[in-house]
This record gives C-alpha cells, sequence and structure tokens, in this order.
C-alpha cells in the first residue's frame, strides 16, 4: 500500500463519523473528530439488544466495538462539546472549533452510554451535590482554535421524529405512549421491558409504525428503513421476555430486517399480530391504559382496542444542524432536507445525514467515503 | 492472562484474486488496483474490459481448488485453454445471483402475454412495443409482486419504474397487486408517491390475486378498502421474480470453505461479518457496490507492504501431541487450519485465536497465545483465591461480549455480589471442561459460563460448543453429589451493562 499522510476533520461521532474515521486511521491518515455532545457514539451508542434466543442482527452491538477501536486509536484525536465556528478554504480547510454551549446540562448529572465514553460522567452547570468519581464538569470540555486540515467527512446524524406533532397520539400527554427511542433507552437500562406509569411488565403493546414518516401531509416522503427492523425485533424481545405478552403491529407495509428476512418473519407473525392500518386516535383509560381507535381494513367500522402501552415508531428526519452544516461546508440539500452525498470537493458526507439508514448501512457507507476521501488526499498532492 | 507477544513477519503475496464481474466484482477490481495492488479478476461467463489496465481478466473461468492460506492462497483456475495454479495473498467474493420468475406462485405459465419482470424491462426498452402500448384505447399492463416471496426494495423498485414508463406514454395503463410495497431504500417512497400521482394504481389485497389465465387474462382481487371484489382485464401480466443463489455461487463457498447464510447466500448473518468479511481472514465478499470500496480497505489492510506482523503464538499445534484426528481442522470456525509434514499447522494470519481448536483437542495439543492452559489455571486459582467470606463465583467471560459488558457493569457501578471474578477467554469456545472443574475444585461456589448470542459469535460455532460443554457437565456434577444449578450458560451482548448484572445478581441469589 502507498503510505499515506494528510489529515481529515469528521464532523460527528455517531456511528457513522467513529467508522469514517476508523478507516481512515487504518490507512495512516490523522483524523480530527469533533461531537457536538460530550459522549461518541450518537443515538445507537444508547440502543438497547434484541435477541431473544439468537441474535437478530440489529447491530447495537457493533457500535460499542467500533467506538472501542477508535478510543484505542492514537491518530484519532476526538473533541467532545465541540462545534464548527467557520470555515476558510483559500488554503486546503481552516476550521475553527467553538465550544457547543448550547446546552449545559443545568443541575443534571450525565451518564455515558458505553464504558469507552470518556467521561463516563459530566457534571452540568450548577449541580452542588457530590457528582460520581471522574466527573467532568461541563463546562470544562470543549475545543477552541483553528485546525488546518485537507478534507471533511461530515457525519452528523439524523433527529428523531418529534412525535408531539402527531397530537392524536397523546405523546408527551399520556405516560405509556413513548417512541422507539425510548423503547431502546427503557429496555437498557431496566434490563427488560417496564412501562413508564408504573414501573410494570406491559401484558398488551401496540407499535404503531411509520410515525412522521411516509407522510404526504407532513411532506415526509420517505421511509425511514429502520423502523419496521426495530419494531419487529422489539416485538420478539417482548415475546421472548413474557410468552404471554399480546404484541401487535399498526402497518402500512413491512419493511426487511436484512438477510434472512423469510425466516425472520415468519418466525415473527407466529407470535405477533400484523393489523395492516394506521390508528386514528389514542385516549387514556382507567389503570394508565391507553385506548386506540382504528379502522382495520377488513372490519369497515372503526374500532377500539386497550392496551398498557404504545410505542411509536418515529421515523428518521434530517439531522438538527443540517442547514447550518449545509451553508457552513456548502453541501447542498436534498428535496427531502438531508444533505446531498454526491458532493466531491474534499467535503463527504456519511451516514444518515444523507438520508435515513440503519447502523449496517451507515458502517458500510462511512467506510465508501473513507475510501473515497483517501483517494481525494491522494490526488490533491 | 500470560503477556506474550512474540511478533514474526510473514510475507504476504501482494496479488488478489477477484471472484465475479457483476457490478460489484468490476467496482471491487478497480478498488484493489487503485490500492496499488495487482487484480486477478475472473469470471464463469464474459469479463468486460474493466477501466484500469493494471487488472489481468480470465473470462469463463472458474475457482477449481483452492489450498494454502491467507498470505498465500493457491488457487488452480480452470477454462476452456486449460488449468493454472496461481498464488494469490487475499481473495474477493463478488457472487452474481440470478433471477427467477415467480409465475408459478400465481397458477401462471409464461407466454407472450405474462411475463418475467426481466422480459417487461427489454420490452420497455423497445419503442414499437411502447408504441403499440399506447395505440388504439391503449393497453393495460398488470404488474403483481409480493405474494410469491416477500420481496425487497431492489424488486419494488423495478415495478415502480416500468408502471411509471408505462403510465407516462398517455395512453396505456399500469397496475399494481402488491403486498407489502417494500420502499425502505433511498427514493422509493417518493417514486411510488409520483407513480400514484401520474395514474399507476395500486391495490393492496390481502389475499394472491386469483389470477384466470385464458383467452383473455383477468385478475380478481377483494379489494380491502371498498370491500368488494374488483376485477380486471389487463393485456399483459408481469410477474415478480425471485434471486437465485445457483449452484456454483454454493460450489463457490464450498470451495473457498467460507460459510453463507440460511438462503444460501454469502456470508452467514452476523454482524461480526460486516461489512465485507467472511469468517475466513482474507476472502472478502462484495454483495453490493457499497462494498467493493470496504472489500479495497480490508485487503490493504491485509496485504500493507507484502509483510504483516503477527503474533507467533495465537495458535500452536504441539507436535509430539498430535495425532492427525483432523477435529481441529473441522472444527475451526475460521479455515485458518492446514496441513504440514504431516501434522495439522495453523496460520498466524489466519487465526482469530478463538481457541475451539485447543478446547476440541482430543489430545490437548493446541495452546492459544495469551491464553495457555497453564495461564487460564493460573487465572482460575486467583480469582477464587482473592475471595473471602462471601460466596464466590467464577465468570468465565467471552472477551467480545460478555467480558465488555461486565467491565461496563462495574464501571457505572451496577450493583454486583462481592465474590463475583471475571476471568477474560478469547472466545467461549475456549472454556474446557477441565476449566470449569478447575474452578469448582479450588472452591468456586458458582460458575458462569457467559457467552455471545448464538448467531452473534465472532466465531460463529464458540457459544455453541460451550453450550454444549456446560450442559454436559451439569449433568455430571449430578453424579458427583454436586447441585448441577452451579453452573450456568448464559448469553449476552456486549452494550448490556445492566442486563448483566441483573444475570449475575440472579444467579448469585439462586447459590
Ligand atoms: C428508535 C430507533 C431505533 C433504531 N434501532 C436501530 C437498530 O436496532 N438497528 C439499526 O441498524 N439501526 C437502528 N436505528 C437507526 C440508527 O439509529 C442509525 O442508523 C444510526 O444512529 C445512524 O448513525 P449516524 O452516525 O449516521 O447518526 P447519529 O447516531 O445521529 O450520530 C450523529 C452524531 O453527530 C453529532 N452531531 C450532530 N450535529 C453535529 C454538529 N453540528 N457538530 C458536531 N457533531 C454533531 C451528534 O451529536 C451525534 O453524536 C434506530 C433508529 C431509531 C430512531
Ligand atoms: S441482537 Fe443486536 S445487540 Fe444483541 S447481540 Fe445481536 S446484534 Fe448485538
Ligand atoms: S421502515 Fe416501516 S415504519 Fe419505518 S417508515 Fe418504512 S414502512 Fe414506515
Ligand atoms: S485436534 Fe489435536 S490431535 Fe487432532 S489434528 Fe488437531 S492438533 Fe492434532
Ligand atoms: S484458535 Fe480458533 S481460529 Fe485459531 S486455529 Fe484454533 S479454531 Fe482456528
Amino acid at each position: 500500500m502507498k503510505s499515506q499522510s494528510g489529515k481529515v476533520m469528521v464532523v460527528g461521532g455517531g456511528i457513522a463519523g467513529l467508522t469514517a474515521a476508523w478507516e481512515l486511521a487504518r490507512q495512516n491518515v490523522s483524523v480530527e473528530l469533533v461531537e457536538k455532545s460530550c459522549f461518541l457514539g450518537g443515538y445507537s451508542i444508547g440502543y438497547t439488544c434484541k435477541a431473544t434466543d439468537t441474535c437478530q442482527q440489529c447491530g447495537a452491538c457493533s457500535v460499542e466495538k467500533m467506538l472501542k477501536n477508535v478510543v484505542g486509536e492514537p491518530l484519532i484525536n476526538v473533541h467532545l462539546r465541540t462545534e464548527i465556528g467557520s470555515l476558510d478554504r483559500s488554503d486546503g480547510f481552516k476550521i475553527s472549533l467553538k465550544k457547543n454551549c448550547e446546552d449545559m446540562a443545568e443541575a443534571l448529572v450525565l451518564k455515558g452510554f458505553s464504558r469507552h465514553n470518556a467521561p463516563l460522567y459530566v457534571r452540568g452547570k450548577g449541580v452542588t451535590e457530590a457528582a460520581p468519581e471522574g466527573a467532568v464538569d461541563i463546562e470544562k470540555m470543549g475545543s477552541e482554535g483553528d485546525i488546518n486540515v485537507d478534507a471533511v467527512i461530515v457525519a452528523t446524524g439524523f433527529t428523531p421524529f418529534d412525535a408531539e406533532i402527531k397530537g392524536t397520539y397523546g405523546y408527551g400527554k399520556w405516560e405509556n405512549v413513548i417512541t422507539g427511542l425510548e423503547f431502546e433507552n427503557i429496555v437498557r437500562e431496566n434490563a427488560g421491558i417496564v412501562r413508564p406509569s408504573d414501573g410494570k411488565r406491559p401484558e398488551k403493546v401496540a407499535f404503531i409504525q411509520c410515525v412522521g414518516s411516509r407522510d404526504e401531509r407532513l411532506g415526509n416522503l420517505w421511509c425511514s428503513e429502520v423502523c419496521c427492523p426495530y419494531a419487529m425485533r422489539m416485538a420478539g424481545t417482548i415475546k421472548h421476555d413474557n410468552p404471554d405478552a399480546e404484541v401487535s403491529i399498526f402497518y402500512i407495509d413491512v419493511q426487511n430486517t436484512g438477510k434472512e428476512f423469510p425466516v425472520f418473519y415468519e418466525k415473527i407473525r407466529e407470535n405477533v399480530r400484523f393489523v395492516r392500518t394506521i390508528p386514528v386516535d389514542i385516549y387514556p383509560t382507567e389503570n394508565d391504559g391507553l385506548k386506540l381507535r382504528h379502522m382495520a381494513e377488513d372490519e369497515g367500522s372503526p374500532s377500539f382496542e386497550e392496551f398498557d402501552m404504545v410505542v411509536l415508531s418515529v421515523g428518521l428526519m434530517p439531522g438538527a444542524d443540517s442547514k447550518i452544516v449545509s451553508e457552513t461546508f456548502d453541501i447542498p440539500l436534498t428535496v427531502d432536507g438531508f444533505l446531498d452525498d454526491s458532493v466531491d470537493s474534499g467535503v463527504f458526507v456519511a451516514g444518515t445525514a444523507a438520508g435515513p439508514g440503519t447502523i449496517a448501512g451507515s458502517m458500510a457507507g462511512a467506510g465508501k467515503i473513507a475510501f473515497d476521501a483517501v483517494k481525494y488526499l491522494g490526488g490533491a498532492k | 492472562m500470560a503477556e506474550t507477544t512474540d511478533m514474526i513477519e510473514v510475507t504476504i503475496n501482494k496479488d488478489v484474486l477477484v471472484i465475479g464481474c457483476g457490478a460489484q466484482g468490476l467496482e471491487s477490481a478497480e478498488a484493489v488496483a487503485a490500492k496499488g495492488y495487482k487484480v486477478v479478476l475472473v469470471d464463469d461467463g464474459d469479463v468486460p474490459a474493466p477501466a484500469s489496465a493494471d487488472i489481468e481478466v480470465m473470462a469463463n473461468t472458474t475457482v477449481e481448488s483452492l489450498a494454502g492460506m491467507t498470505g498465500d492462497f493457491r488457487t488452480c483456475l480452470a477454462n476452456g485453454s486449460g488449468r493454472s495454479d496461481r498464488t494469490f495473498g487475499a481473495i474477493v467474493v463478488a457472487p452474481k445471483y440470478g433471477l427467477a420468475p415467480l409465475n408459478e406462485a400465481y397458477g401462471l405459465a409464461l407466454d407472450d402475454k405474462v411475463v418475467s419482470m426481466t422480459q417487461m424491462e427489454a420490452l420497455l426498452g423497445d419503442a414499437a412495443f411502447k408504441k403499440t402500448l399506447g395505440q388504439g384505447e391503449g393497453k393495460t399492463i398488470a404488474f403483481v409482486s409480493g405474494f410469491g416471496q416477500e420481496g425487497d426494495p431492489a424488486a419494488t423498485s423495478r415495478v415502480l419504474e416500468a408502471a411509471l414508463t408505462v403510465q407516462k406514454l398517455g395512453n396505456a395503463r399500469a397496475y399494481i397487486y402488491a403486498n407489502n410495497v417494500k420502499v425502505g431504500a433511498r427514493g422509493l417512497e417518493r417514486l411510488f408517491t409520483l407513480g400514484r400521482n401520474e395514474g399507476v394504481v395500486c391495490f393492496k389485497p390481502l389475499e394472491k390475486p386469483a389470477i384466470e389465465q385464458g383467452d383473455t387474462l383477468k385478475i380478481v382481487i377483494n379489494d380491502p378498502v371498498v370491500r368488494e371484489d374488483v376485477a380486471l382485464e389487463p393485456d399483459y401480466i408481469v410477474v415478480e421474480e425471485e434471486v437465485v443463489v445457483g449452484r456454483a455461487n454454493l460450489d463457490l463457498a464450498e470451495t473457498l470453505r467460507i460459510d453463507t447464510d440460511l438462503d444460501g447466500f454469502i456470508p452467514s448473518n452476523n454482524v461480526h461479518r460486516f461489512p465485507a468479511n467472511s469468517n475466513r481472514e482474507g476472502i472478502f465478499v462484495a454483495s453490493t457496490l457499497e462494498d467493493a470500496p470496504n472489500v479495497a480497505l480490508r485487503v490493504a489492510d491485509l496485504l500493507a507492504s507484502g509483510v504483516k506482523s503477527v503474533a507467533a503464538n495465537a495458535a500452536v499445534v504441539d507436535e509430539t501431541k498430535c495425532t492427525i484426528c483432523l477435529t481441529c481442522y473441522r472444527c475451526c470456525p475460521h479455515g485458518a487450519i492446514f496441513w504440514e509434514n504431516g501434522i495439522a499447522a495453523i496460520s498466524p494470519v489466519a487465526c482469530q485465536g478463538c481457541g475451539i481448536c485447543a478446547s476440541e483437542c482430543p489430545m490437548d495439543a493446541i495452546q492459544i497465545g495469551d491464553f495457555t492452559d497453564d495461564a487460564l489455571k493460573a487465572d482460575i486459582e486467583g480469582a477464587v483465591a482473592s475471595v473471602s467470606g462471601t460466596p464466590s463465583i467464577v465468570a468465565f467471560c467471552c472477551q467480545n461480549s460478555a467480558l465488555e459488558a461486565g467491565e461496563a457493569a462495574k464501571a457505572f457501578d451496577t450493583e454486583l455480589p462481592q465474590g463475583f471474578r471475571m476471568i477474560q477467554v478469547p472466545c467461549a469456545g475456549k472454556v474446557d471442561v477441565e476449566f470449569i472443574m478447575k474452578a469448582f475444585v479450588e472452591g468456586a461456589d458458582g460458575v458462569m459460563v457467559a457467552a455471545c448470542h448464538e448467531g452473534n459469535c465472532k466465531a460463529e460455532r464458540g457459544s455453541t460448543f460451550a453450550k454444549w460443554r456446560v450442559e454436559e457437565i451439569r449433568k455430571r456434577l449430578e453424579t458427583i453429589g454436586l447441585s448441577k444449578d452451579r453452573l450456568i450458560f448464559t448469553t449476552i451482548a456486549s452494550n448490556m451493562a445492566e442486563e448483566f448484572s441483573m444475570k449475575v445478581r440472579m444467579f448469585a441469589e439462586k447459590l
């Protein structure tokens, strides 16, 4: 292999950014990895394992593995709680970094998601009580100053759909209506499924698909690709934990999970009820229950059904910073508002910043981008 | 764990064999060549000329046999003009899968009105045919998909594109009969919406449509929205196609000794293979275009400048003990064992150090670098001796999963029993019967073997081997008067700290 030199900035430390950084380092390119939050890993570092008797290939543990790789890699220099200030392209890329002061975690102690997060705990502003050992003050985190690099990879990720926009589902009003993202975190932190209102194991659970995606009225004309897979896998874990639980998935079209999907789908259909309709609204009932109204295709009139807990399968929306990033780095936005990944001027886009995708897909995409970036460095020299 | 880092330099052949010249094979060949390696691209059919002059192409060529090891793969390439022996450092498999129409699933026979998706695409590429569709009252084309198989976004994309082409002719109409519309790929939902806005009609019946194939074609469904039978007499019916693996790919996987998934696709369904690895070091898989650069990265990692520094003792066979029983050769999940001078030899480049061979060898002839039998026994003694006053639990933890979860459980201060001790193993498949018994002999109150979930084991079967061994020993414990509940097997993922401590606590309570 030709020995390669050069330096690349990777913006965003989710699975896409981590993978891109690691692949660059493997090719002897040094990396400045800039992450806005206090922890590396993005959304997926907080996900739960969805194995039943067997691994369901959700990919969550791959993120853990990649984070371990990255923190052990001397060629990668990490800047936590840091944002891009400005960019000067007169000679390569001169980028100014600034601390991200948007969220001061007022009166909070933030906990990392992986043991490879360093620090493990961050003490927010104004915290008076003792924080766990090794906690770092949020004000002390963050990088400032100018850095010169030869190329930039943008991996600023997605934003989960804000479920409150779908007002009729009562998210934010009824405690036991949760999002898929909350499901991930609840299960991992509690080592099992419990519902928010009473910490009990739910016996009857509904998943509502396509919340925020495939929605013409919202103008969101894309399938988020990951919510059918995660909902089905979660449904599988609920049944595995509690074979008596009744789980229903309300859907438009079932999307595939990946390899061996026919076998997976057949198995899950033995245990989980699939209803092809998207529910209209949700009302609270006694005992923190929820009444769901839907028009099942085979019934004609509206039906009402009660559940202990409803999980909204929120989709992947363009990253919160996609506009700013688009302006700073001169990356066009797609019709859907994601970053256009076909740019080719020393600025590259990886992962869900460019559109919905899985962990596995983000990793493959980031590998490709790292390859392209190194090719660009070779050509630029 | 003993510290042994004796490194040796191994010379690696810098030529790369790419098998299969579909789009992803060509792309892989180009990407590998761009990294500065010499590429030989073979295909059992024709090979289009690649852009790069550094790529040698061999058409109508198959890989007849594979010997040697990672860094020094010896292949026999066969074609019409004979056989040639070629040596490669790495191999890239870019399988080409076939397509087969699923007309039988709909009770249909292919003819000039009932055609496969591929046939319709060809027809739509023909201006004269397209003209006939728009003539007179215009023709009606019905696409049926998702009832013969679940389908995938690639298939959906073809249906949507073709339907849109038909509809855009102005005077022709496209109908789609679909089960789950697989829009889970970039741009497809938009394409689907565009089609509907252009007038493509999509029915999503709950049952497979009933189709009559006589002088005319007739499709009847019960429309779930209006709750009525809806009949259509289309001029053409286009049936979906399924992807078929084909004998050639299965044979190739066997020749290369690489695993496939349940459906026969290469590689196995395991996140550790992601994105471009097979179970054998040095054999990479490009299933999609995006895999091609990833393959090139892995090739460059391995071949580097032609010399690789590897641990000398990853796994070593003691030739005085080996009785050539072949057990290790058969059970090595990474195909790292070969025969040299009549005994088993292990390639330090290919070996992943899982230790399965060492545990399965009936002669105890194999030692694993950092995890020799002596080192592990010392670890067990140390672990039990360090506990006093409380019940002691020894947990053999796979370093890929349980050890990570356990370390995280400690780092985040989750509640773990006082007498809990972890022993790192490279893979649960390295946990011998002997080690488990040793832990009890040393005085452990409970022993836990904590492995990857089945299907998540990097060594594919290591976790399963461990499970079997634990089951065996549990039976034996009863006969020697110990409760079988003092030994458990459990599986856990690396990211599950809380679940890990819960499992340990539950075990401790039962003791
Ligand atoms: C509920 C839910 C469940 C899911 N489950 C699964 C699953 O089981 N399996 C699966 O494969 N996929 C799953 N996904 C999809 C998965 O989350 C994504 O594929 C993955 O997180 C994408 O990684 P990413 O790096 O592109 O983005 P992100 O995870 O969003 O990471 C982006 C990172 O960039 C940082 N960042 C953002 N803006 C800036 C900025 N301006 N400057 C610096 N840093 C910035 C963010 O802080 C973040 O760390 C799920 C998604 C959801 C919503
Ligand atoms: S289900 Fe997901 S997190 Fe669990 S072992 Fe499998 S890939 Fe890893
Ligand atoms: S993956 Fe499923 S739930 Fe998510 S947007 Fe697509 S169809 Fe809807
Ligand atoms: S299992 Fe042991 S005895 Fe049998 S061939 Fe391998 S090293 Fe030799
Ligand atoms: S340690 Fe594992 S990979 Fe290495 S030779 Fe033995 S079985 Fe194969």
